[in-house]
């Protein structure tokens, strides 16, 4: 045990060597705090998939073109056909067409182009996908010809420089549509962009353009997922006349959609990590290296100690202690400009429309931070510490 | 731990006792095959020129080296086969050193300075502070206390390291030139207190170049050449 006389004196080397500690901590704390960013982003993020998986969305099958665009590329389209197709495959309680296009809307003037979302108010599989909740005013019905607008068109600044208000007419491919609802957020930018039209009514608006849905969205039985995503592609391949294997759409689970989003995830998040492990790496080098010094500084002192009494693990302990006490420090440090830092990070990430992408600050990770950091001060410590303990008394009393 | 069975007289034997150093090739014979019987309460002074092993030879005595070749008793009990931490312990408990540099830590205060040997003796934080305090006041340094070694002069840090030297009440005090850094006034007064301690029953040993030093205060002299006691003188005290 380290008594407290032993503790106050490696307290006052430490407070001695002020610069030299100061940069030791420093170089420890930012390994730290990056670590700690990225795994309460991390954290957040796997939380939001958490949600996501566990909402309603859970049961929905996504079947979509291959390759970018999201089938607004005009070329691939499935037909109402092939949306019965999917419905009459076994497991699949119901499922709808949804139509994406380019849109044109217009306000004092000034011209922008947004992504227009039709779909079917009778079966609202949509909002459920993308877990969309009326903000304010109502949900799409049948018959309506009005438009229901994503949270940004709420905001000043985002689509144009005055917001929208609920009962404003929207100017739409040149035409006054009136605005029935807003949508909550949803954290990304690109849906809370959207416009969202009935079926009905965006195939009124497209009437000139041959329409077809660009995705089809289906409720299914959970419990046989696996198979359900393959009969319906087995049996949305022969409506289309396609080998298996040279499919120009997938059919995908949410289930999938999350596990590859995580796996994607887990793995830039390890990789950033890995990389402030090895910036962790170099300060236990920059600390051993402190702590070399000072015992080389302080060899006459060690001489001192032993010749007053102090054993050999004693030295160790003074040593050690104050090697992991600036690590301890470093943690203590890294995960407060960690918290702060992430918290910043989280505020713009969120004002820039990506809400969903929030830090977390679970307890295990403050604690975890701090161990590790005085863990990283201890083990660089180490060694420096044993040579001290190692000194010879009567070597250490005459040099100078 | 071996028992030296005739050691009854001598608190402080060394037997036969070398100590030698591997410089490259040759071989530096520090002290070489020395014997010398200190009884409890003698004082001592070890004389000798520059390199002639005193020094060796108080370090051997303090157990912070060990010799070569023989062994040292400290009351009975060899202490030439103990591992290191016993060594410290034996140190801490029965031995207090007084060097030349006074070697105080710097980054304590007197007060702490003295309380540190009592720490790493596990002595009780209560007890350890109350037996600082009557040591500090002993010397006349209680006004003191909490200054900085470098914020004192080189008497008043001498005086400090001698109060380090009695925190654990040890029955041998060694003294490696404890005046050499002093002016001759306050020197003297240092040399006056290490009689009052050895008036006390304590036995004091300590090192010097100064024969008129050693003559005026010791009991025994042990006067050293080359690494060999070259003759004991005895001196009659009133």
């Amino acid at each position: 045990m380290i008594s407290r006389e032993l503790i106050n004196y490696s307290l006052r080397n430490i407070k001695q060597r002020k610069t030299r500690s100061a940069f030791t901590i420093i170089s420890i704390l930012v390994g730290i705090t990056t670590i700690f960013i990225f795994v309460s982003f991390g954290m957040g993020l796997f939380n939001y998939i958490e949600e996501m998986s566990s909402a309603s969305s859970a049961n929905k099958v996504l079947i979509q073109p291959k390759g970018f665009g999201g089938g607004m590329d005009g070329a691939f389209a499935f037909s109402e056909d092939e949306v019965r197709v999917v419905e009459s495959t076994s497991g699949v309680y119901s499922a709808t067409g949804v139509y994406l296009k380019n849109a044109e809307i217009e306000k004092s003037g000034v011209k922008k182009y947004v992504s227009i979302l039709g779909y079917d108010p009778k079966k609202p599989l949509m909002s459920d996908v993308f877990t969309l909740n009326v903000y304010t005013g109502r949900e799409l019905q049948p018959g309506d010809r009005g438009v229901v607008l994503g949270y940004n068109y709420l905001l000043p600044n985002k689509i144009f420089s005055k917001p929208y208000e609920l009962n404003d007419n929207i100017i739409l491919n040149g035409r006054k549509v009136k605005v029935i609802g807003f949508y909550a957020s949803v954290g990304n930018a690109p849906d809370d962009s959207q416009i969202y039209v009935t079926n009905d009514f965006m195939e009124e608006l497209y009437s000139n353009s041959s329409l077809s849905y660009n995705w089809i969205i289906a409720k299914v039985d959970t419990k046989n997922i696996d198979r359900v995503v393959k009969d319906i592609e087995k049996n949305l391949r022969k409506e289309r006349g396609q080998d298996q294997g040279k499919e120009d759409f997938f059919v995908q689970s949410f289930d999938d959609m999350i596990e590859s989003y995580s796996t994607a995830l887990d793995i830039v998040i390890w990789f950033i990590v890995l990389i402030a492990l090895i910036s962790v790496f170099v300060s236990a080098i920059n600390t051993a290296n402190t702590m070399i010094t000072s015992v080389l500084e302080r060899v006459k002192e060690i001489g001192v100690m032993k010749s007053i009494g102090a054993k050999d693990s004693e030295i160790f302990a003074i040593f050690l202690f104050e090697s992991s006490f600036l690590g301890f420090i470093a943690g203590v440090l890294g995960v407060i400009f960690g918290v702060a830092l992430s918290f910043l990070g989280g505020k713009i990430i969120e004002s820039v429309g990506y809400g969903f992408l929030q830090p977390a600050f679970p307890a295990w990770l403050f604690i975890a931070c701090i161990v590790f950091a005085t863990l990283t001060g201890a083990i660089s410590g180490a060694l420096p510490s044993r040579s001290a303990s190692k000194v010879n008394p009567v070597d250490a009393l005459r040099y100078e | 731990m071996k028992k030296e069975i005739d050691s009854d007289k001598a608190f402080i034997r060394l037997n036969n006792v070398a100590k030698y150093y591997e410089m490259g090739e040759s071989v530096v014979k520090a002290v070489d095959g020395v014997s010398i019987d200190i009884k409890r309460g003698d004082f001592v002074a070890v004389m000798g020129p520059s390199g002639s092993g005193k020094s060796t030879a108080m370090n051997l005595v303090g157990s912070l080296d060990m010799p070569t070749k023989g062994h040292i008793f400290l009351d009975g009990e060899d202490i030439s086969s103990l591992n290191e931490s016993e060594l410290a312990q034996v140190r801490g408990k029965n031995i207090g050193f007084i060097f030349q540099q006074f070697n105080l830590i710097p980054t304590l205060t007197v007060f702490e300075n003295v309380v540190l040997p009592m720490a790493l003796q596990g002595v009780p934080q209560y007890e350890r502070e109350e037996k600082a305090e009557k040591i500090l006041r002993r010397l006349d340094l209680l006004d003191r206390r909490e200054h900085y070694p470098n914020q004192i002069s080189g008497g008043q840090q001498q005086r400090v390291a001698i109060a380090r030297a009695l925190a654990n009440d040890p029955e041998v005090i060694l003294a490696d030139e404890p005046t050499g850094n002093l002016d001759t006034k306050t020197g003297l007064k240092v040399m006056d207190f290490l009689t009052e301690l050895n008036k006390e029953g304590r036995t004091i040993v300590f090192v010097t170049h100064s024969p008129e030093l050693a003559k005026k205060y010791a009991h025994t002299i042990y006067w050293l050449k080359d690494g060999k006691i070259e003759r004991v003188t005895k001196e009659r005290k009133k």
